[in-house]
């Protein structure tokens, strides 16, 4: 009988279901894929992310002076799909869950984040290598990571050494 | 006089009007769900989506203009009575979105149609939308006040 009766009272303990969004804040889930963010302090310049990239919005350039690369996302280009966040291997780059980008029409081919990336020097000779932050270390360069820090040629020149020491000693001990 | 009044009492009530062009329907899904859940619910900034071009102030565009509709979207646009404020909804028609470089696709879309507010996303959620909308009508407001249009 009178079912709109349960309805009203329904409606009327429980308050509107509009969201109040422009007037007042609204909620936003944790793990929503807004922005993506780089953390420049964690790129190791693979360019996994700009492989990946479904919208090609990624794009690396090399400053002028050779001293490291800007990273550049176009947010007006990325689909948010997140494949860059999910492929980078020191978890440099982030969603984040911001959403508020609506903005201007003159802003619209500026709208990107940008972030230089130094690259690397050789702990021996100084000679420019790929950066070395402490997450890849401990991924890839945890046996020996003194020779991790070094450029390929030093790598070579340590190895070599080592071998030949070895060597000397082992041929020390036959006699 | 009457000029006046109806300036400041028109940004009141901006109506909508939805251009296509060549979209994939997920950012038409997205500007459905703005105006028809009341979870949502664009008219509470007094706006309505309208039928015709005719009777449209604020021009939500999605897609990226691929060249078959490429013409009619012009024409459509053109029927729009100035001041008019485009925005430009998701990914495609300032970039091309995940179909740029293709052969039917003729963005970015400014080269054709003046373009006021960029909502980026592929595509973008509904309180971006609404936030979009909201500086929309801003824009809109302005250029009522001043009699300026968007491609003048």
């Amino acid at each position: 009988m009178l079912p709109f009766l349960k309805v009203l009272a329904r409606n009327l303990r429980q308050g509107p279901s509009t969201d109040p969004f422009p007037f007042a804040p609204t909620y936003t889930p944790a793990r929503f894929r807004g922005r993506a963010e780089l953390d420049a302090e964690q790129c190791i310049l693979c360019g996994i992310c700009r492989h990946v990239c479904a919208a090609g919005a990624i794009q690396f350039r090399a400053a002028e002076d050779g001293s490291g690369m800007e990273f550049r996302v176009w947010h007006n280009s990325c689909t948010y799909c997140g494949l860059c966040a999910h492929y980078c291997p020191t978890k440099a780059i982030r969603m984040t869950n911001d959403w508020h980008l609506s903005h201007k029409g003159e802003d619209m081919y500026s709208f990107a984040e940008t972030k230089f990336v130094k690259l690397g020097q050789c702990a021996e000779c100084g000679a420019t290598i790929q950066p070395r932050p402490a997450a890849i270390v401990e991924k890839l360069g945890a046996r020996y990571p003194e020779r991790f820090m070094l450029c390929p040629k030093c790598k070579r020149e340590t190895l070599a050494n080592h071998a030949a020491s070895r060597k000397v000693i082992r041929v020390e001990e036959a006699r | 006089m009457l000029n006046k009044f109806i300036n400041k009492i028109a940004p009141r009530s901006p109506w909508l009007y939805r251009l296509n062009a060549g979209s994939c329907n997920g950012c038409d899904v997205e500007l459905a769900t703005v105006a028809l859940i009341p979870r949502y619910d664009v008219e509470r900034l007094g706006c309505k989506y309208c039928g015709s071009p005719r009777h449209a102030d604020i021009v939500l565009i999605s897609g990226p203009l691929t060249s078959r509709v490429r013409d009619k979207v012009l024409r459509v646009y053109d029927e729009i009575p100035h001041p008019k404020v485009t925005l430009a909804c998701g990914a495609c028609p300032v970039s091309g979105g995940v179909y740029r470089d293709s052969y039917t696709v003729n963005s970015p879309i400014d080269q054709y149609i003046p373009i006021d507010v960029v909502v980026p996303g592929c595509p973008p959620r509904p309180h971006a939308i609404i936030e979009g909308v909201a500086l929309a009508l801003e824009i809109w407001r302005k250029r009522l006040e001043e009699g300026t249009c968007s491609r003048s």
